[in-house]
């Protein structure tokens, strides 16, 4: 892609959030209950992981910095996902509406279109909560901050919200030909609100594997984390493979591009 | 004849995934998944741990499981088939609910109550494979029991309500998502689908307290596992029966200022 291409999209990007904010700005009273509800919800995690700290001390050896670290990174990368790629998640809606079809007669990459069909602005709410927990996390933990260190968690919130990409991205695919499919979707969402936010190594061994293998949370915010406060070595995987979770969240992504294009060349219209 | 109707309108949603045999396989594979992890981690969690807030593991690992379980008897995905009160609203076609023969507060709870019955039989079948593989304990007595299915039949009344009030919202707001979603939020963290009440911090079970959504899961749970002993059943069951009572009275009135003000954004 040409530079004068992606500063196109660029533009065009902020053109239509811009628009999309000010159509938001119609429903006031949404407005302001969408920034409170991104808060709460972000909240909610913080809620069950300081049950968990609280009530179940024994935590895998991890101390209450180290657990807020996993959830910070886990909130502020969720966030990061939630403002440029949540609409993948309405693909289902843009199928059966109809709409999609209008997409495939612009000028435009289709994905592009699909991320930039609605602004969200609970996002706004998972963004402070998240970066606030970070923030907290940051400076209470005995972490020697280098420009290596910083540059690290920089690409590990950016890998994280890459790999929820990936995984909603290959999950959309399936609305290409069953237009019902969102309940996987929000099911998997749900998985990782619940299991993402703290140390995956309190839970049994099978567990902590599948959300490793088969459902890839552990690379968005456990490994990261481990791999920061120096604990990469007990983690169920060689201690490489978890420093570099940012890379496989690229790499995922690129994948799940791949796998949606695909899937748009194979579509036929099932909606209208 | 009006009994056939209203079978015929409660059944539209359960019809429909009944005749799509892939969405409920995978509804029970994601059900089946969702306790797995929930008795797994409930179980992690008190590994080295014999009580905890007044709670043992197998009250803990009862509640959480019944927790999912009667979640699900809301669980139909009711914003695929488009028939929610806000695509009607923003497409205009809201105005059907108010010119045909079925009135639209009658037309609602039949489909809602289509829905709850459905999600029911998901529950009890879910129950009935939990308990023999000892992922869910039996209630701690008989009345116990008894009293459990009275709770939670009221808990799924106030769970109505509350969902109503959401919809009606729409003829004010047009959008309605994020009070949706803010209510979906306070469900699940209020009503003790995220953890049991019982291990939240006091300050956060007092709000809890004062507002109606503990009476979906956290009260009728409670007395199942017996955090919540059989004597104080009459006053827990007079709370929840005061919530209905309240909603009922509200939801009635917003619907009435609801048909004075059917606003065609759309169509």
């Amino acid at each position: 892609m040409g530079l004068a291409r992606s500063r196109t999209l660029v533009r065009v990007a902020l053109r239509i959030t811009a628009v999309n904010f000010r159509a938001q700005l119609e429903y006031r009273v949404n407005f302001a209950l969408a920034v409170v509800e991104g808060i709460a919800w972000q909240s909610s995690l913080l809620v069950f992981a300081s049950i968990l700290l609280t009530r179940f001390p024994a935590f895998s050896g991890w101390t209450t910095s180290g657990v807020l670290l996993v959830a910070g990174l886990r909130m502020l990368s969720h966030g990061l996902y939630t403002f440029v790629f949540r609409n993948v998640q309405a693909l289902t809606e843009l199928v059966q509406s109809g709409r999609l079809e209008t997409f495939l007669l612009r000028p435009l990459p289709v994905y592009f279109q699909v991320l930039f069909s609605a602004l969200h602005l609970s996002t706004l709410g998972d963004l402070a909560v998240g970066a606030g927990i970070l923030a907290v996390a940051v400076s209470e933990l005995e972490i020697a901050w280098t420009v290596g260190t910083v540059t690290y968690l920089a690409c590990a919130l950016v890998g994280g919200a890459l790999l929820e990409a990936a995984i909603q991205t290959a999950l959309s695919c399936a609305a290409f030909r069953f237009p019902t499919t969102r309940s996987w979707a929000n099911w998997v969402d749900e998985l990782m609100l619940t299991f993402g936010a703290y140390p995956l190594g309190i839970l049994p061994a099978f567990m902590a594997g599948a959300l490793t293998f088969v459902l890839p949370l552990a690379f968005i915010a456990y490994f990261p984390a481990a791999a920061l406060t120096g604990r990469a070595d007990d983690l169920g995987v060689p201690a490489a493979v978890a420093t570099l979770s940012p890379l496989f969240g690229l790499l995922a992504f690129i994948a799940a591009l791949r796998l949606w294009s695909w899937s748009l060349r194979h579509y036929q219209g099932i909606g209208g | 004849m009006r009994a056939r109707h209203a079978r015929r309108v409660a059944w539209i949603a359960p019809h429909g995934e009944l005749l799509a045999p892939p969405r409920l396989t995978a509804a029970a594979v994601r059900l089946a998944v969702q306790v797995l992890f929930v008795v797994c981690l409930w179980r992690a969690l008190y590994a080295s741990t014999a009580v905890s807030a007044g709670l043992d593991r197998g009250q803990a690992v009862s509640y959480a499981v019944l927790a999912v379980l009667i979640s699900r008897i809301r669980g139909l995905d009711q914003f695929t088939a488009r028939d929610n009160v806000l695509h009607h609203v923003q497409r205009g076609t809201i105005v059907y609910w108010f010119v045909r023969p079925l009135a639209p507060a009658r037309y609602y709870l039949l489909r809602s109550a289509g829905d709850q019955v459905f999600g029911l039989a998901w529950a009890v079948l879910a129950y009935l494979c939990c308990l023999p593989l000892a992922a869910v304990e039996p209630p701690v007595s008989a009345a116990a029991g008894a009293v459990f299915l009275v709770s939670m039949l009221l808990g799924q009344v106030t769970l109505y309500y509350l969902s109503l009030v959401t919809d009606l919202l729409c003829f004010w707001l047009v959008v309605n998502d994020s009070v949706l979603r803010l209510v979906q939020f306070a469900q699940n963290l209020l009503s003790g689908a995220i953890a049991p009440l019982w291990f939240f911090p006091g300050w956060l079970r007092l709000l809890a307290e004062w507002l109606p959504f503990q009476a979906i899961l956290h009260l009728p749970l409670s007395l199942y596992i017996g955090a919540i002993p059989l004597r104080s059943a009459p006053a827990v069951l007079a709370v929840q029966c005061g919530w209905c009572a309240g909603l009922a009275v509200l939801t009635r009135i917003l619907w009435w200022r609801a048909g004075m003000r059917v606003a065609v954004q759309g169509g």
